[in-house]
């Protein structure tokens, strides 16, 4: 009898200890609000591998989505601002405050990197740049491996930035709260229904003329200008996301000017060709081409 | 837009129109870098306008027949342009 109740004691032990371990593992970690130091720290605690165990085909989406390549797609005009714009032309000393000018869109989670790491990441970017230019593949692929790691997570945009279009309002998000566009939602996590998230000022924050808090602007080639001046002006009235989410279900991959599917629906093209011969008399030869391109998109094409 | 000798080959006529952006810095010089633009000459095809293209040429006198071909391409950089849309017209001029 103590026998079997021993035996019984082993199986329940066994279980409760690789159970109660793997839901660790499994656990939401998020930042307590201290500076991180450690590079594979902070890429651990802001992975969107994370989030990807409960919404793996969300997951999918975004890691075909150019969020997911925010760093390793910018590497030249990101470390251009950092050897060249900062230390060259305006003569300043790179550090996190000039880093933010580029990464607190380009990968918004720096903002709980510590000043070092900040520096490390940018070094990176440099290190990749050099790499490229000097041809050399090893190095190359080794700085690329790393920023490979560093991109607009899921943490970003449904937590870091989710507030910035109107901060005053909604004041700092909760680092613990992962913030939705769903109304009902069931998960292991705190979570905020925030229809912000469905707006074009979230993106616009963003893809826009960026405004450092130095005044500072910077201008990519994601300016949402067109939109507000040139689109909803003139009576326009769909959002970011009804073109590039939801529409024909492509969610999180948001394609946009590098999906050709997306390119071809924003224009429209027609052509009247007509041969005929020029000149009384000479009867030359002669063709007349009509060409009308319509810009069917919400914002200026190319652009957006 | 590229009219062409069906026979030949050869170009006979070729006009193109370029729909982009100009970045300009604080002195009003053309500029890449993101942090130093901060004007931009818009040369981009506005959102829901219909933009009208007119080409109106001449051929050689001698010519019989000509292929015309008016391509849109979408270029998301420089070294990388993909074909979005093609129209091709056959146009002749029989003997007088």
């Amino acid at each position: 009898m103590l026998k079997s109740f021993r035996f019984l004691f082993l199986i329940f032990m066994f279980f409760w200890i690789s159970f109660s371990s793997y839901a660790d593992e499994k656990k939401l970690e998020l930042p307590t609000g201290r500076l991180i130091d450690n590079f594979d720290e902070f890429v651990a605690t802001f992975s969107s591998k994370k989030c990807m165990e409960c919404h793996e085909d969300i997951y999918h989406e975004w890691e075909k989505s150019f969020h997911a390549r925010s760093m390793v797609d910018s590497i030249k005009g990101i470390a251009n601002f950092f050897t060249v714009g900062v230390p060259k032309e305006w003569q300043k000393e790179l550090n996190k405050e000039e880093v933010l000018k580029c990464l607190d869109c380009h990968l918004p989670q720096v903002r709980y990197a510590t000043e070092r790491l900040a520096l490390e990441i940018a070094e990176l970017m440099i290190e990749a740049k050099k790499a490229k230019e000097a041809k050399d593949e090893a190095r190359f692929k080794r700085a690329v491996a790393k920023l490979s790691k560093l991109n607009i997570s899921c943490y970003a945009c449904h937590n870091i930035v989710v507030h910035r279009a109107a901060p005053g309002w909604f004041g700092e998000p909760d680092p613990q709260t992962i913030y939705t566009a769903n109304e009902d939602v069931e998960a292991e996590h705190p979570t905020e229904y925030t229809p912000t998230l469905k707006s074009a000022a979230f993106c616009a924050w963003c893809h826009g003329v960026y405004v450092a808090s130095d005044g500072e602007s910077t201008m990519c080639n994601t300016l949402s200008q067109s939109y507000y001046h040139g689109y909803i002006s003139l009576g326009g009235r769909k959002t970011c996301q009804e073109c590039h989410m939801y529409a024909k279900g492509r969610g999180h991959r948001f394609p946009g000017g590098h999906d050709l599917e997306i390119v071809k629906e924003g224009l429209d093209f027609q052509a009247e060709i007509k041969g005929f011969r020029y000149g009384v008399g000479k009867w030359i030869p002669a063709v007349n081409v009509e060409a009308f391109l319509t810009n069917r998109a919400g914002h200026r094409i190319p652009d957006g | 837009m590229t009219a062409k000798d069906p026979r030949s080959d050869k170009v006979l006529h070729q006009e193109k129109r370029e729909f982009f952006e100009i970045g300009l810095d604080i002195e009003g010089r053309m500029r890449y870098g993101a942090w130093q633009i901060k004007e931009i000459l818009d040369l981009t095809l506005p959102p829901i306008k219909t933009r009208e293209e007119r080409f109106l040429f001449t051929l050689p006198k001698d010519t019989k027949e000509a292929i015309i071909e008016v391509k849109t391409y979408y270029c998301i950089k420089g070294s990388k342009c993909d074909l979005i849309y093609s129209e091709k017209k056959e146009v002749t001029y029989p003997e007088l």
